[in-house]
């Protein structure tokens, strides 16, 4: 780590030298590895390890930004250079400021963000892994077709400075293991004659050890390809839809958006101007924690140095909070929420029911496992998307449906939020239990 | 680089390449009315491949020096442990047609010119109706440098620019908010905007939309009849049987058209084809990312599946030709095959006629992007400016709402075919995995039934 702060350092000298009033440096470092194996022989492996060094300067108020992936120091300075350069011809931002110094600083305690083991495995190890994982799934059901066992993992180094004197960094890792599968369908459907169905499952966590077992992944990703046969287009009707913790996490992925600073300040989003209002259900509580103990989004503090900490976006259905680093917060007349870069761990809050709990409360309704395409629209709040899941019949999963899509608008969607999940899913930095969402229009026959 | 060859083949792969890049991408955003962010970043890189059969092993270096380069080959050559049967052959450097002309590069103009043009768009969005609140625009350029080296003796450089304006404003009326966005650009220079759309058209595109939009009224939901406008809802073919007839797809059995050359998937009326020479196209390319140079692909000859679109792994398992298709996103990634400008070729119908025919449905004329699933063929497009169509003509504007179709089922309905082609003004990036530039395009296409995802129940 010493390596990389001397290089934010000198990088802070030396904008200052040619005559930066501010200066902002991260320097990051990624190995990654990833193989995919495909009929037992390796179908890809990458390994590598990238840099970069990301610099921002400003002169009376007017900023630039370089990035390279070139840390020698000839080559930094030289990009500081074209940096002031093109600050030159920039308006001023009277906005644009460091982030108040009492502000910068690094969480407290052990995060627990890094796994030693996850830097030694050998890669023969990681080879084995991905072909066991596509053996037991490919074992599990003579049907399968393999879209290929994978495992991939990746050690990170992040140090941040700036010229108010910041200088800290930290390392995060993560793994990952999974398996893609097919299937025919025996029939097709009309005029397509060779119609399959896909999907797949995976285990991601910070440490190698947290992985779960192969044989539960394999299982879990067959389950989730077999369930699909045979499925139907639904009728087009009103009905209440159970968001499965995959999907629910999509839609919590869009309100991240939604509550950002930067596009609250632009105005693209529909939770503008709603800080005190009941936006959500009073059983919805969003919250976004980087403190969390080794969850793959946890981090002592954000990309300017502002030291972390928990904050309650929506309490009990009211918007408490946007997520904001410091120059969207003093665009909005706040404090920084330390949430430069993005959103850390961002949570809905689990509730007390099981997902069949969910499913049995629904007369008529469908179960939601996969949605597409770009149709989720959180400057207006218009919410429309291509569709998969199965089929609620009297408190029981029955068919699969596929080739619909869902329509609503998220202010309804939160609203109509009645029951929650016991069964988050943390593999992402996105992370929601099951959901339920009553009347939400489906677009089929 | 022959000892990086050697490396790379030293365990029994029987091609290795090399790709060197160096790229620099500019940014300059205004928002707010102020020229407010810019930013340049420089990706500097070589990334080394082994490939034997179906197998590719794929190490890169940021720090491009011999020894780097070497043990990048190594780490590439663990796919295989048995012996070296094949040598590097001699580099010979390749001949090509340049499919991208420039009179002035945007990457190498003065930053005053970028930021006059910025001014002119944000200035025809601001002034376009007094409901218009945010105008953001963001001009990026890029200038990639790309050496290509191979085990089988070929050596290929390319220049590739890149350009493209986006304008993205935001209208509000009363509690309601809406969204209008233009873009465009290509492997082309400055004279984008003399000769193909100025930054004034940009802005007050973005406008018109967003304020039309004020004024929308929900979608339908249920099927009904579908008709596409020239050039962006090129967006269909992408989605619908571009991806599926990746052959990456093919090779692995996982797309819903595997095995089915010589098979009728769609009406006799459609012809699709992926041309990787369209000139100065946000698409083109001189020669792919594995060296191989671009060519015309026809993919589907009036309604019969004629070829796939192959990288060098798929084209050598079909032992067929390459067809230029073996793209990436940059140095820190191995190639796939992909798009490049993906169309399908013109009709006879007068689109009046087509606009006619049509007792009630939906027209389309703008995108945000679309999404398919390649196994079971459903794909899902979203338009930004819509309207609802009845008894030939067109009535209000629609929003909030995703199409979705199963691709051979949609293309067996395509009833009508204009005759008034066009390619999309560059500004598609293609997501699979790895981004890269594409490029779109159909003349007005009329489909007879298709589900309309809408909010509103008939």
């Amino acid at each position: 780590m010493d390596d990389f702060k001397r290089i934010a350092e000198k990088a802070v000298h030396t904008a200052k030298k040619h005559g930066a009033e501010t200066v902002e440096v991260a320097v990051t470092e990624s190995v990654e590895f990833e193989v995919l194996v495909r009929k037992s022989k390796i179908e890809n492996l990458t390994e590598a390890t990238s840099r970069r060094i990301d610099i921002t300067v400003s002169v009376d108020k007017k900023r630039a930004s370089v990035t390279s992936s070139d840390l020698s120091e000839e080559s930094i300075e030289e990009l500081i250079v074209s940096a002031l350069e093109i600050c030159s011809i920039m308006d001023r931002d009277e906005y644009y400021a460091l982030p108040d110094e009492d502000e910068l600083g690094t969480a407290d305690g052990d995060l627990e963000m890094f796994d030693e083991e996850t830097t030694r495995i050998a890669t023969a190890e990681k080879i084995r892994l991905a072909t066991e994982i596509e053996d037991t799934a490919l074992s599990l059901d003579s049907r399968i077709i393999s879209d290929g066992g994978f495992f991939s993992n990746s050690t990170q180094r992040i140090v941040i400075a700036n010229s108010l004197g910041f200088c800290d960094g930290y390392k995060k890792t993560s793994n990952s293991l999974g398996v893609s599968c097919a299937v025919d369908e025996a029939e097709g459907s009309g005029e397509n004659t060779a119609k399959k169905q896909s999907s797949y499952w995976y285990s991601a966590a910070v440490s190698f050890k947290w992985l779960e077992p192969a044989e539960e992944v394999a299982r879990e990703a067959v389950k989730r390809t077999l369930r699909k046969l045979g499925a139907r287009k639904p009728k087009t009707q009103k009905i209440p839809i159970v968001f499965d913790n995959t999907t629910a996490s999509s839609f919590l992925a869009h309100i991240a958006s939604a509550v950002n600073g930067g596009n609250i300040y632009r105005r693209e989003s529909f939770l503008v101007d709603k800080i005190g209002s009941e936006v959500a259900s009073s059983n919805i509580t969003i919250i976004d924690d980087p403190l969390l103990k080794g969850r793959l989004g946890s981090r002592p503090f954000d990309s300017e140095g502002v030291r972390s900490r928990v904050n309650t976006v929506i309490e009990k259905g009211i918007l408490k909070t946007y997520l904001m680093n410091s120059y969207q917060a003093r665009k909005l007349g706040k404090k920084t929420t330390g949430n430069a870069g993005e959103h850390s761990n961002l949570y809905i809050k689990p509730g007390s029911y099981t997902q069949s709990d969910i499913i049995a409360s629904i007369d008529s309704g469908l179960l939601l496992t996969f949605l597409s395409g770009p149709g989720a629209n959180t400057t207006t709040g218009d919410f429309s998307q291509g569709a998969q899941g199965i089929w609620i019949e009297k408190g029981e999963l029955t068919y699969p449906v596929d080739e619909f899509t869902i329509a609503s608008t998220f202010q309804e969607m939160l609203e109509g939020i009645t029951m929650v999940g016991d069964d988050i899913d943390w593999r992402r930095t996105i992370s929601s239990p099951t959901i339920k969402i009553d009347q939400i229009t489906i677009s089929g026959l | 680089m022959s000892e990086t060859f050697s490396a790379a083949l030293a365990h029994g792969a029987r091609f290795s390449d090399i790709y060197f890049e160096h790229t620099i991408t500019n940014t300059i955003t205004m928002e707010e009315g102020i020229v407010k962010e810019a930013e340049k970043k420089i990706h500097h890189g070589a990334g080394v491949r082994a490939v034997r059969d179906e197998s590719a092993g794929y190490a890169y270096v940021e720090d491009i020096t011999p020894q780097r380069l070497v043990d990048a080959a190594a780490i590439s050559s663990s796919i295989t442990d048995s012996v070296a049967t094949k040598n590097p052959k001699k580099l010979e450097t390749v001949e090509y047609t340049d499919r991208y002309p420039v009179r002035e590069l945007t990457t190498t103009a003065p930053l005053k010119k970028k930021i006059a043009w910025i001014e002119e768009a944000e200035k025809a969005a601001k002034s376009y109706d007094i409901h218009v609140k945010k105008v953001t625009v963001s001009l990026i350029d890029q200038l990639s440098y790309i050496q290509i080296a191979t085990s089988e003796g070929r050596l290929l450089r390319d220049v590739r620019p890149l350009m493209r304006i986006i304008v993205t404003v935001v209208a509000e009326k009363g509690g309601n908010r809406q969204m209008g966005i233009s873009s465009g650009g290509g492997r082309i220079g400055t004279e984008y905007f003399l000769e193909r759309s100025s930054p004034a058209h940009h802005g007050r595109e973005a406008a018109r939309q967003a304020v039309l939009l004020l004024d929308a009224v929900n979608a339908p939901a249920g099927p009904m009849e579908l008709i596409l406008s020239p050039a962006e809802s090129g967006i269909l073919l992408h989605e619908s049987v571009g991806h599926p007839l990746e052959a990456d797809f093919i090779r692995k059995g996982t797309s819903a058209y595997t095995g089915r050359i010589g098979d009728k998937v769609a009406s006799e009326l459609v012809t699709v084809i992926d041309d990787g020479t369209v000139e100065n196209d946000r698409g083109a390319l001189n020669f792919d990312d594995e060296g191989s140079l671009s060519s015309r692909t026809v993919l589907i000859e009036k309604g019969i599946l004629k070829g796939y679109m192959h990288d060098l792994i798929s084209a050598s398992y079909f032992k067929t030709a390459p067809t230029g298709n073996g793209r990436r996103e940059s140095y820190m990634y191995p190639p796939i095959p992909r798009m490049t400008v993906t169309y399908l070729a013109n009709g006879r119908s007068d689109p009046e006629e087509i606009m006619k025919s049509t007792k009630k449905g939906i027209y389309c004329k703008s995108f945000l992007g679309g999404q398919v699933d390649i196994s079971n063929g459903d794909f899902v497009f979203s338009p930004i400016e819509a309207y609802l169509v009845e008894d030939g003509e067109i009535k209000v504007p629609v929003k909030n709402l995703t199409i979705i179709g199963n691709g051979p089922d949609v293309l067996s309905k395509v009833t009508m075919v204009g005759n008034d082609f066009a390619l999309s003004d560059g500004r598609w990036t293609c997501g699979k995995g790895q981004n890269v530039p594409v490029g779109v395009g159909l003349p007005t296409l009329k489909i007879s039934q298709v589900t309309i995802g809408g909010s509103s129940i008939q």
